[in-house]
């Protein structure tokens, strides 16, 4: 099993991370600009459907276990990932203050998809219900210790989106009066530019990781 | 290593308080005020030696002291009526131009009227200099006492905002004058029982530039017709409200201009009918504004106000109306009271204003200014307590000597003699010599009179605002000595439990690398301590808290499941975690999973209510929230929910006194003397709902009170006893005589039992005295944050490995910040619950209801502390147990090193922090109405620190005091 999940390669890794990239290119340019501040739950929306079924392809194709496991069935996972990921992340977004009145339960429901989307469904696509590989995702040793590159193309973007989303928070409660200020939009900012960052950090990672992994066979 | 760490420790609480009270003395100076009300003894010279302050006058009616008064002065008021006009925030420059040039052409445009009086030297305008903070009511005061007030004097004057130092309003009131105020209701706020008709308009709604004038307005046809009165206050808002919302060139400026000029021809018009001319016109701004319309700084285009004088005293013949005609704002005072014949306002540091005293003939004009001068004599004499005019006159012999003076006081001296001299000299040569010869030395003594005056008022007003920047500096240093002191000690600790920690488990899982909870922390303390820069994250303090606490138990939460994830997945771990958890085997590990998680997830969900109950903060505290709802709600709902937190601490306290398993007369009759203590809470509380009515109820206090007494007794009682209840030896241990290690048959247990004994009790007293004390809408966050104590208590003590125990600590030092703002809380000095402070209090008494605001503004920090008490005894068992050397001093080391110094440092780098940005930001803008209020709480913050640790540190030094003292008296028995 272990030597089937190394034969992933960088360029596979890439290529994932750049059709996922793609998704949100073509959902942002359907949008149009400024949309997410007009009218955030329309983007949202956008952002969801042009995003699910790319990265739940991509994902499925990439899953850990291609003997055991069909394509459709981890495209099932991933399907059924996506509202529990949702629901854990809109459960940290609202214990983390996010507003809970009724016009905003759209707006946080289509938001906890594209995070779920972010975080929740690419490891429920690749790695089932392995325990040890949530853990490793849970965990952030994978940046001093080696591991697959799975493991870096999950956990990376995963944990850029949350940190992301989490520092996009802090401007929300200043008196700028700006339009942007209003949930979710600069949180959704923050998590868009933290996924794109985690995917940069990723690659980096698999590079040194292969460096190194040429190193110690030489 | 324990006494050199307390040393350490003791040695930088001493630096910090020492550098915060030196910090305090010079960025908030106590100027020393002079209580009382000018009266006879301002017409006469003031006398050596001390002020002698039992003299009391006896009250005259107005009338008598109006006449007394003129007697004393020796000459008539030069006018009757006073009409005092008001337009907050108009910049002098609007009017006078700036450096000596004529205003835009625009601006003249605009007040026509007011302009040609200025052309035709009817009137006289000055660029009053406003002292900051450019702020409407701050600036009232100074115009009427003639005194710059320091920030302390409004924070300390919470209670109360009526304004109850000398003044030229209460002067004028007491000689029988009527007064009369229309506007801005801070007037009302100041003096809500002078004026005999007033109509206030409320400054709130900053988006309407005109209902608030005309509401000024429409009552002048009716004021200017009635001849009662003789003072009239107009106070017109507009112009503020035109400026914030468009800044200084708004197009509605020049139209509220036009109207203001339109008020003061009316009003010109209407006393001038009045033949004699005896009324006085004084057209005055409390501050001016930045091009942005803002105010509250010290820029010269917001300190920029006007003073414009309109009456018959200011005539003459010729005059340039737009030379830069400087005065300070408080120099209204005296000019207004000498003017109307009142004594000047005791501390008044202005100077009366030379054209104003046109019309007066010499002998009244040195008068003036003599009258002047004592008063500020008399001030002078409360700061420089041996300043003494004889003394001056003794030591100069006359006008000749001019060596030049080394220090302020001999300077001050030789003007003083100077003036008096030179005015002497005029009275002799009165009427002997020429005219012109009189003319010189009158126009000599005017000079020395302003002299001196000029002199004194610059110096006394430089006291009151300035800075002393390098003890400030010093003071700093201090604060960062300590901070960086209590640093080091931290990390000699550290550095001495892992040295001992790789003793014993030299494969321990804790010290491999960072974890993530520990990078937060610090990560998070460093954002804190980054936003206490901006003045919005000062304001919106509860955000920051709620944010870092919720996603630090958030990782816990990760961390939780990943432990979960490993426990069941790999069987190594699982055996480690099978030996680690000794002290719970009743728990099977499931369970015990169960229960880590479900303990994480009430602290966050509780947090989330807390969150909600209060929107808080400053700028978006319109906002809907549980307390505005419930408030709306009926009042019964409230009592309902106050009664079920009551009961669940009561029901709460019987469940922990359960887990003790210790039957002892002690313990029960705590129990009963909690429930009844439960009770009378809920009889204070359906009493309110009762009488809601009477403020102070009889039968209230005396419940209160009862409550207090019973609450301390029992708390003193645990706390004594509790020690000597449990057994120093469990009965497993085996038999002490064979033993020749004796104190390792100690059983820690009964320590810990003892210790969480006394800080149960702690804490579900202080919970039960909260509930009594705070705003009934806070039961329910009161409650939850009690849980989120236990709940925290409970996760730490399940899984002693998972978290490293400053992180514990540190998270509920978290915990507690958030319910601090949870309660309603803010970083302004508004919402401190006044009114929770009397209660069981008869009469009033400052220090007294001082402890009970305290006790309720950080009942939730407090409460965490206490908390601390109860982790502590649960938390050491297995360290203690496993330990090698099972001393006394190890235990106690063990016990209260980390609970108490990490809070000590925490507050510390806060504090210093804090400071620094206080003394970089001494001229921001909002340096008196966000900066300077968060001080006073940083400030209560590390009060509120030091009686925690003080807490924390002396429950457990006493217990493990007696426990060891038994120990021994057990083994001397058996050997």
């Amino acid at each position: 099993m272990r030597a089937e999940a190394t034969q992933i390669s960088a360029f596979t890794t890439a290529a994932a991370h750049a059709l996922c990239f793609a998704g949100l290119a073509v959902a942002h340019s359907l949008a149009g600009r400024g949309i997410l501040v007009s009218d955030p739950a329309l983007a949202l929306r956008l952002l969801v459907v042009c995003e699910a079924p790319v990265v739940i392809a991509v994902f499925s194709y990439l899953r850990r276990d291609p003997r055991s496991c069909s394509f459709f069935k981890a495209a099932a996972r991933g399907l059924i990932g996506l509202p529990v990921g949702a629901f854990l992340n809109a459960f940290g977004a609202i214990v983390l203050g996010a507003p809970v009145g009724i016009k905003y339960w759209t707006v946080t429901i289509y938001w906890s998809l594209l995070m779920s989307l972010f975080t929740f469904v690419p490891a429920a696509c690749v790695f089932g219900t392995s325990k040890i590989d949530w853990q490793n995702v849970l965990s952030h040793s994978i940046y001093f210790t080696p591991t697959d590159i799975e493991n870096y193309m999950i956990s990376a973007p995963c944990h850029g989106a949350v940190l992301g989303a989490w520092l996009g928070a802090w401007p929300m409660p200043l008196d700028w009066e700006r339009p942007w200020q209003e949930w979710p939009i600069c949180v959704t900012y923050g998590a868009v530019a933290g996924h794109l960052v985690g995917m940069v950090v990723s690659w980096v990672l698999i590079a040194v990781h292969k460096r190194s992994g040429r190193a110690k066979a030489d | 290593m324990g006494a050199a760490v307390a040393r350490w420790t003791v040695a930088a609480v001493l630096l910090q308080v020492a550098g915060l009270s030196l910090f305090l003395y010079g960025f908030f100076p106590v100027k020393p005020t002079l209580r009382g009300f000018s009266g006879t003894e301002s017409y006469r010279m003031p006398s050596c030696g001390l002020v002698s302050a039992g003299e009391q006058e006896p009250a005259l009616p107005p009338d008598q002291l109006r006449s007394l008064y003129g007697e004393l002065f020796g000459m008539p008021p030069v006018y009757d009526r006073l009409v005092l006009m008001v337009i907050d925030g108009l910049p002098a420059e609007f009017v006078l131009g700036r450096g000596g040039k004529p205003p835009s052409k625009e601006m003249m445009e605009s007040m026509p009227y007011t302009q040609s009086l200025l052309a035709g030297c009817k009137a006289v305008g000055y660029h009053a200099k406003a002292a900051p903070p450019t702020v409407t009511m701050p600036r009232l005061k100074a115009m009427v006492s003639g005194a710059i007030g320091g920030f302390l004097d409004v924070a300390f004057n919470f209670n109360t905002q009526a304004f109850l130092e000398d003044n030229l309003l209460d002067q004028l009131h007491r000689i029988g004058r009527k007064l009369v105020m229309l506007g801005d209701e801070t007037w009302i706020k100041l003096f809500p029982t002078l004026f005999a008709r007033q109509d206030g308009v409320s400054s709130f709604y900053v988006r309407d530039t005109v209902e608030v004038d005309f509401n000024v307005s429409r009552h002048l046809e009716f004021e200017l017709a009635a001849k009662d009165w003789t003072v009239l206050v107009l106070h017109y808002l507009g112009l503020d409200h035109v400026g914030h919302i468009g800044g200084r060139r708004s197009v509605l400026m020049t139209q509220k201009m036009k109207e203001m000029d339109d008020v003061i021809r009316r009003v010109h018009a209407a006393s001038l009918q009045d033949n004699l001319e005896r009324t006085l016109l004084v057209v005055v701004s409390d501050h001016g504004m930045t091009e942005g319309g803002n105010h509250g700084g010290s820029s010269y285009e917001e300190t920029d106000s006007l003073a414009l004088f309109i009456g018959h005293s200011v005539d003459r013949p010729h005059c340039s109306p737009y030379d830069q005609n400087e005065a300070l704002q408080v120099d209204l005072a005296p000019t207004l009271a000498l003017l109307f014949g009142v004594p000047i306002p005791k501390n008044n540091i202005g100077v009366l204003l030379r054209e104003l005293l046109n019309s007066l003939t010499d002998d009244q004009k040195l008068r003036t200014l003599e009258l002047n001068s004592w008063q500020i004599l008399r001030l002078l004499q409360a700061q420089i307590p041996a300043f003494c005019l004889e003394d001056c006159i003794n030591s100069e012999h006359g006008l000749e000597i001019d060596v030049h003076p080394e220090s302020i006081e001999k300077k001050l001296c030789q003007l003083l003699s100077k003036a008096f001299a030179s005015h002497q000299y005029s009275r002799v040569h009165q009427g002997f010599d020429f005219k012109s010869a009189e003319a010189r030395y009158i126009g000599i003594a005017v000079d020395n009179y302003y002299g001196f005056l000029r002199y004194a008022s610059e110096w006394l007003s430089h006291k009151a605002t300035d800075k002393p920047f390098y003890l400030l500096i010093s003071a700093i240093l201090l604060m960062t000595m300590s901070c960086l002191c209590l640093m080091g000690t931290v990390s000699r600790v550290f550095n001495g439990q892992s040295l001992s920690q790789a003793d014993h488990h030299s494969e321990s899982y804790l010290n491999q690398h960072w974890h993530l909870d520990e990078v937060f922390i610090l990560t998070g303390i460093f954002l804190y301590v980054i936003s206490l820069g901006s003045s919005s994250f000062v304001e919106e303090e509860q955000y920051t808290w709620n944010f870092l606490t919720s996603t630090l138990y958030l990782i816990f939460l990760i961390k939780t499941v990943q432990s979960m994830l490993k426990g069941s997945s790999s069987t190594l771990v699982h055996r480690a975690e099978g030996e680690s958890s000794d002290g719970n085997k009743e728990l099977t590990p499931g369970k015990r999973d169960g229960y880590k998680l479900c303990t994480v997830l009430i602290v966050l969900v509780a947090g989330r209510v807390i969150r909600a109950w209060h929107q808080g903060g400053i700028n978006w505290v319109h906002f809907p929230d549980i307390s505005k709802l419930l408030a709306q709600a009926d009042s019964s709902i409230v009592k309902f929910l106050q009664t079920i937190s009551v009961l669940a601490v009561v029901a709460l306290y019987s469940v922990s006194l359960m887990l003790l398993r210790a039957r002892s007369k002690v313990l029960i009759g705590v129990w009963l003397s909690h429930i009844s203590c439960g009770l009378l809470v809920l009889l204070h509380i359906w009493e309110d709902q009762i009488n809601t009515t009477l403020p102070i109820n009889h039968s209230t206090t005396s419940t209160a009170r009862l409550f207090y007494a019973i609450a301390s007794v029992s708390i003193s009682a645990t706390l004594l006893a509790s020690p000597w209840i449990f057994p120093v030896y469990s009965t497993e241990a085996k038999p002490a005589s064979s033993d020749s290690n004796p104190v390792k048959d100690t059983d820690s247990c009964g320590i810990s039992n003892s210790v969480f004994l006394t800080g149960i009790t702690y804490t579900m007293f202080w919970c039960l005295l909260q509930l009594l004390l705070q705003q009934p809408i806070n039961a329910i966050p009161l409650l939850l944050i009690f849980l989120q104590t236990v709940s925290s208590v409970a996760h730490f003590s399940l899984d002693k490995t998972l978290h490293k125990q400053w992180v514990q600590v540190i998270a509920m030092l978290f915990l507690g910040m958030a319910g601090h703002f949870g309660l309603g809380n803010t970083n302004s000095l508004a919402s401190i619950d006044v009114a929770g402070a009397f209660i069981g209090i008869s009469s009033y008494s400052t220090v007294l209801s001082g402890i009970l605001m305290f006790t309720i503004t950080y009942g939730s920090p407090l409460m965490l502390y206490l908390g601390m008490v109860v982790y502590i005894s649960v938390n050491n068992t297995d360290d203690i147990s496993t330990a090698r050397q099972l001393t006394w001093s190890y235990i106690l080391d063990k016990m209260v090193t980390l609970p108490c110094l990490l809070p000590l440092l925490i507050n510390s780098v806060a504090l210093t922090s804090y400071t620094i940005v206080l003394l970089l930001m001494r001229n921001h803008l909002f340096v008196w109405s966000v900066f300077s209020p968060k001080y006073l709480y940083v400030c209560a913050a590390t009060v509120c620190t030091y009686v925690g640790v003080l807490i924390i540190a002396m429950t457990t030094i006493y217990t493990c005091a007696v426990f060891s003292f038994r120990a021994k008296s057990y083994r001397d028995k058996f050997h």
